[in-house]
């Protein structure tokens, strides 16, 4: 092992060649979801992480854990990097129609859905299976508890646990909100 | 009663998503007025809800992973960059840091002047462009040419496709085009221009990046080799 440096070791810093190695395979894929899932396209998608660890590599010395974790300060860089991605095309769709203002940003609300299709993937298939029939297919409660040999009230309760199981993975992947 | 243990509890999922019977989210209504828990945990699930109509079901299946080739290629690049940078260091001695902090003005703070590593001697000027917005990075390498000059610009932390025009004004005042290039990010970024203005008689050096211009004198070689380490 080196001596130590005259600067206070900063964990998580990209520092070295090794530590962008640790990163990409720590976070490299979630990067790659979000970015393909805000820019629509596969060859972007992949610019974008790797203009994103460049700028994390560059601006390493800048990291600091106190504010936030690694990953999220890898986020905060792909979320500017496909802003400008976004900026340099300005061919993206807007989100809202017929005249009405987004809440959020169309960059956020991107992330915000990533965020949500990422907790679905990481929850059970028993819970993810209530949820999408009858929240996504808008499916009455008894036709999804016949197809599935339950009772409704066995629906009503997985819907509870899945949105917790929901709740539980938001957490897990960063949302704060 | 918290809602853990509450006999209501497990009908807050389908009302926090509004698939309660009428005559059933009346009663848990009434409920909810005396139970702080189950008030509680709705509100909770209700902020899980609320991000539920973001998320396309389409894609829950999939997780799509980056191309086995990526990281390989981003470690490649990292490594020429750490290369690049360590042997601009060693031979213009440069503290990078310091143009991070700067403010997104078109302003010079520092600039190298050095003999080149050739044996000709015939020196060539490296100029650090600073006051920068904190994730540009420009600096360029002038090097006087039988035609001219050559001149090296390295560009990083600006917009894929961003159009970089380079020009050099004389001691006259003149100012001469030193030709164009685009920023990419996958590709070099290393351009390599020329302009027909002699070195000796170049007293600046410009670079337009999109809409911002960054200018940075060129100044006379008075203290060449200082900081050369052998």
């Amino acid at each position: 092992m080196p001596a130590p440096a005259e600067t206070e070791t900063v964990a998580g810093a990209l520092r070295e060649e090794r530590d962008v190695r640790e990163a990409y395979a720590a976070h490299a894929g979630e990067l790659y979801g979000f970015a393909l899932r805000s820019l629509g396209d596969a060859g972007m998608a992949e610019e974008a992480v790797q203009e994103t660890f460049l700028r994390a590599w560059r601006a390493g010395e800048r990291f600091d854990p106190q504010i936030g974790s690694l990953r999220t300060w890898l986020f905060a860089i792909l979320r500017n990097v496909v802003i400008d991605l976004g900026r340099a095309r300005a061919v993206r769709p807007r989100v809202a129609e017929g005249g009405i203002e987004p809440s959020v940003e169309p960059i956020d609300e991107a992330l915000l859905g990533w965020q949500m299709e990422e907790a679905m993937r990481r929850i059970g298939e028993q819970h993810r299976r209530v949820l999408v029939e009858t929240y996504y297919r808008g499916r009455p409660y008894a036709e999804v508890a016949k197809d599935l040999g339950v009772p409704e009230g066995t629906v009503k309760s997985r819907v509870y646990y899945g949105l917790r199981a929901l709740r539980v993975a938001l957490e897990e992947i960063g949302y704060d909100g | 009663m918290t809602a853990e243990r509450c006999e209501w509890r497990e009908s807050l999922g389908a009302h926090a998503l509004g698939r309660l019977a009428d005559d059933e989210r009346a009663a848990l209504e009434a409920h909810l007025e005396g139970c702080a828990g189950c008030r509680a945990e709705l509100e909770s699930l209700a902020g899980v809800a609320r991000l539920m109509p973001l998320a396309d079901p389409e894609r829950f299946d999939e997780a799509p992973a980056p191309p086995s080739a990526l990281g390989e290629r981003i470690l490649a690049t990292v490594a020429a960059e750490r290369r690049s940078s360590r042997r601009r260091r060693r031979r213009f001695g440069l503290a990078w840091s310091g143009a991070a902090a700067a403010t997104a003005t078109a302003a010079v703070l520092a600039v190298f002047v050095l003999a080149g590593g050739g044996d000709s001697g015939a020196p060539e000027r490296h100029v650090a462009f600073a006051s920068l917005p904190a994730e540009m990075h420009i600096d360029a390498t002038l090097a006087p040419r039988s035609y001219g000059t050559e001149i090296q610009v390295y560009v990083s932390g600006v917009s894929s496709g961003t159009l970089c025009r380079v020009f050099v004004r004389g001691t006259g005042g003149a100012r001469l085009s030193a030709g164009s290039f685009r920023y990419r990010w996958d590709g070099d970024t290393h351009a390599v221009l020329s302009s027909a203005l002699d070195l000796s008689n170049t007293e600046a050096i410009g670079i337009r990046v999109g809409r911002r211009t960054f200018v940075a004198p060129v100044t006379p070689v008075s203290q060449a080799g200082e900081n050369r380490r052998t």
